[in-house]
């Protein structure tokens, strides 16, 4: 209804559209590309880009928060892809080190003096946390973005990356699993 | 990764079942088949420990604050295509086609400006003025006389002409100046005795200007007949077997350095 109205020329429907979407679009740009600036770049073009394509949008395709979410997903790769951040990522099978594999990995998580859910309390955590994030494969992040950051369902997330549900549940799984090891690993260097 | 069956259950399927377990829908005896897996499997027991972590970690992350000025940015740069969409309507409607057709060719050689613009460009460009000016006046062209020149039909016509006429009367002088010269070789050389044949000089045997010097011992050191004896003493063995066999023979030679 929102989006007929602002295809008919409705500029506070628009404005709707922009107050309602905009926080959640920006979380998503700030999560992947990783810096603040890019993620304010990246939201006002996800914008422009819907406000320009905003007759195309077809209800009975799926919902209006799986399409905006396509259109951002796109422009972040189309994004990764200037910026060439793929050398700074970490591949879920690079080799563990010998004092990883000296260990179950289970109990080094469990190492930690306070439980996750304590840690991410913190400012400074939260930071760790989303370099460690950005350090993930384009294709892992995204995945555990959508999932963990962003609560879609799997078949909403399946529709937005253009992916076997299995393949969402194996990135999330591995995305989430890589990202306890980074973390892990950093731990380890501080203490 | 081997496919090993622990508690009725493969690695495959426990990874297929992870999602459900993390995300708390798997019940009665798959979850008990799954976490019995799990605590029994060296390898699935670890991946549900990392993938738990991973998602408390993320679940950990509180929502970032957009800034204050996305919203009123988001907007005020979407109203400007807006407006660029509606005076590009306006445009359309208004304005004649001419015009229309003008504006499209400018917005097209937009990015050749910009390019002509760069002072790469400008540089280039520079340098082929100043190779071109040089070479110009190097061949005797003065911008002055390309000033006078006429590009009417008629007057490229007279100028075709004209220099046609020119050179066919340098031709004529140059073939009356050649013919006289040779007519005055002739006369010279009718009037003047037969000069004999020119003698063949000498050679001297000195004279090395011809050819190549050839390979010569010099001793710069000393001076010119100077004598030096050339002759070794040989040795106690030596001379006892030649005292046997052959007759003592005493070889002095005078070299003379030349």
């Amino acid at each position: 209804m929102l989006v007929r109205r602002c295809v008919s020329g409705d500029a506070a429907a628009w404005e709707e559209i922009v107050r309602t979407y905009s926080r959640r679009i920006y979380n998503i740009c700030y999560r992947f590309a990783g810096s603040a600036d890019d993620a304010e770049d990246l939201t006002q073009e996800v914008f422009i880009k819907m406000y320009r394509t905003l007759s195309s949008y077809d209800s009975s395709k799926g919902a209006f928060v799986t399409w905006v979410t396509t259109i951002t997903r796109n422009l972040l790769v189309d994004h990764f892809r200037k910026t060439k951040q793929d050398r700074l990522t970490d591949s879920m099978d690079a080799p563990v080190s010998a004092q990883e594999d000296a260990q179950p990995l289970s109990e080094q998580i469990q190492d930690h003096s306070a439980p996750p859910d304590s840690r991410v309390q913190s400012r400074e955590v939260g930071e760790t946390v989303h370099a460690a994030l950005a350090k993930l494969s384009p294709e892992l992040r995204e995945a555990v973005i959508l999932r963990d950051l962003q609560d879609f369902d799997y078949r909403e997330i399946a529709s937005v990356l253009k992916v076997p549900e299995g393949t969402v549940k194996s990135r999330i799984n591995r995305g989430r699993a890589e990202l306890a090891r980074l973390l892990q690993r950093t731990y380890r260097q501080v203490m | 990764m081997p496919d090993l069956t622990r508690n009725g259950m493969q690695h495959p399927e426990f990874e297929s079942l992870l999602s459900d377990a993390i995300d708390g829908v798997l019940s009665g005896p798959r979850l008990a088949a799954f976490q019995a897996h799990a605590r029994t499997c060296s390898v699935c027991g670890p991946l549900l420990a990392e993938v738990e972590a991973g998602r408390n970690w993320l679940k950990g992350l509180t929502e970032v604050e957009p800034p204050a000025s996305l919203v009123h940015n988001i907007l005020a740069s979407t109203t400007s295509v807006d407006t660029q969409r509606q005076q590009a309507g306006i445009a359309a409607a208004q304005f004649p086609l001419w015009e229309r057709a003008q504006a499209w060719v400018s917005d097209a050689l937009q990015p050749l400006w910009a390019t002509v613009r760069q002072p790469r460009f400008a540089m280039s460009f520079g340098m082929a003025f100043f190779s071109l000016s040089v070479a110009l006046s190097m061949l005797g062209v003065k911008p002055s006389d390309l000033r006078q020149i006429s590009l009417r039909p008629a007057a490229i016509r007279h100028t075709y002409y004209n220099t046609q006429a020119r050179v066919v009367r340098y031709y004529e002088n140059i073939r009356f100046v050649y013919e006289v010269e040779s007519r005055m070789r002739q006369l010279k050389r009718d009037v003047a005795p037969a000069e004999p044949a020119p003698a063949k000089t000498k050679e001297h045997k000195n004279d090395t200007t011809e050819q190549p010097e050839q390979k010569q011992e010099r001793n710069y050191s000393q001076p010119d007949s100077h004598f030096v004896l050339a002759c070794a003493p040989l040795g106690p063995s030596v001379v006892h077997s030649l005292n046997q066999d052959l007759p003592v023979v005493s070889v002095t030679t005078y070299r003379r350095f030349v």
